[in-house]
């Protein structure tokens, strides 16, 4: 076993210029726009939106509202997740705002069932909507963990989570502009899938994590 | 220059300003060798990792105790502050980004290495060295703050390096009641040193 001044001697001797990582803000907006940029082509690609769908954004504010919302959801959680590659900058009040806000999300959703903010439809109905929710949240997922654990992530998993749910909850959000409207489509079919890929990024992350341990 | 960082502890029960000025100069003289490792200067890169390391060691000691794997431990942290050195920008301050990490790789080694502590040498049973009377400076300060079932498991399985099974037997509990005491131990010491201000 190397003492502890053999070990600093071979670090220093190995040492390379790094540049060092300044804003984590701005790599997660980048991350964010590329993605959702990636999201709308592929849907636009895939098939023709909802007719009528960008006016009802302006006719009916709650619509709008919800919109917003998830919007906004999504941006804390990447925001979330880039933080948590660079160690101390993690930021676990952030995270549960994210989480509170896709719980409040979610429950907008809940309420319409009863209460909906647009008079549900078939009108737009994408046949393969929940597995282009799942395809299109996936390379932008990729893309944003790779780059996280090229930083230091101290929990890789709790990384990869945060970035999955916001990589996947764009293309869900932007299904209900795209899709059908009904809440309980939106929730099975839209969020749903995004929520998993998430939830799969962190546990497929977790087990490379692992493996790598082992 | 090691010295100011020494002297910390001592002084800030006499002068606050003094410890205060010499923790902040620590900061700045870290910050700024950093900065210059990260631009490829050698000499200044030894300089902070020789530093980094009598700190790291009095921070475990300190709040762990004074144990084998402590050393094991300094290493781990100084070869992830080499692999995330990267990560620290000089527009932010130098201790939290370091204590993140080395606060990480403690726990991390805790929870996947078994420690091989010696007990032949000393002639003690494992008994005997969890029933050893604590204080802070000789179980660190965290460690005291865990439960004594807590503190038992930690030591027995961590420290000595006894399977599940061998603790459960000196404890004359089920392995898997052992388990979670373990797993329960270390969540909490986790939290202690989260919460604790390095």
């Amino acid at each position: 076993m190397k003492t502890t001044d053999e070990l600093i001697s071979q670090l220093a001797s190995e040492l390379e210029p790094v540049k060092p990582v300044k804003d984590t803000s701005a790599r997660s907006l980048v991350w964010l726009g590329l993605s959702t940029v990636f999201a709308l082509l592929a849907i636009h690609w895939y098939g023709p939106i909802r007719p009528g769908a960008l006016q009802q954004l302006l006719t009916h504010p709650r619509f709008m509202l919800e919109i917003l919302f998830g919007g906004a959801t999504i941006a804390v959680l990447a925001l979330a997740g880039f933080r948590s590659a660079i160690p101390a900058a993690s930021a676990p009040r952030l995270a549960f705002v994210g989480l509170v806000m896709l719980a409040l999300w979610l429950a907008s959703y809940l309420v319409g069932i009863v209460s909906p903010a647009l008079e549900p439809s078939m009108l737009g109905k994408r046949e393969h909507c929940v597995f282009e929710t799942f395809l299109y949240g996936l390379p932008p997922a990729v893309l944003g963990i790779v780059v996280c654990l090229r930083l230091y992530p101290l929990n890789p998993g709790v990384m990869a989570l945060r970035i999955g749910l916001a990589a996947g909850l764009i293309p869900a959000l932007y299904m209900q502009i795209a899709c059908m409207y009904d809440p309980v489509h939106a929730l099975t079919l839209h969020m749903l899938p995004g929520i998993l890929l998430g939830l799969g990024c962190a546990g497929l992350v977790w087990l490379l994590q692992r493996r790598q341990r082992n | 220059m090691r010295r100011s960082t020494q002297l910390v502890g001592a002084s800030q029960f006499i002068m606050p300003h003094i410890a205060n000025d010499l923790y902040q100069s620590d900061e700045a003289r870290w910050s700024a060798l950093m900065s210059s490792a990260q631009s490829g200067n050698e000499s200044d890169y030894r300089l902070l990792l020789s530093e980094l390391s009598a700190v790291i060691i009095r921070y475990l000691h300190s709040r762990i105790g004074e144990h084998d794997f402590i050393e094991d431990c300094v290493q781990e942290s100084l070869i992830a502050l080499h692999k995330a050195r990267h990560t620290y920008d000089p527009a932010r301050r130098f201790r939290p980004w370091m204590f993140a990490i080395v606060k990480h790789k403690a726990i991390d080694m805790l929870r996947h290495d078994r420690g091989r502590k010696d007990l032949v040498e000393t002639g003690q049973t494992p008994l005997d060295t969890v029933a050893e009377p604590l204080d802070d400076d000789a179980s660190g300060q965290l460690m005291g703050g865990l439960a004594p079932d807590d503190r038992q498991a930690i030591t027995l399985t961590k420290i000595i390096g006894l399977s599940n099974a061998e603790a459960a037997g000196q404890l004359s509990i089920s392995e898997s009641a052992m388990k979670v005491r373990v797993h329960r131990a270390i969540h909490r010491l986790k939290r202690l040193m989260e919460a604790d201000v390095a």
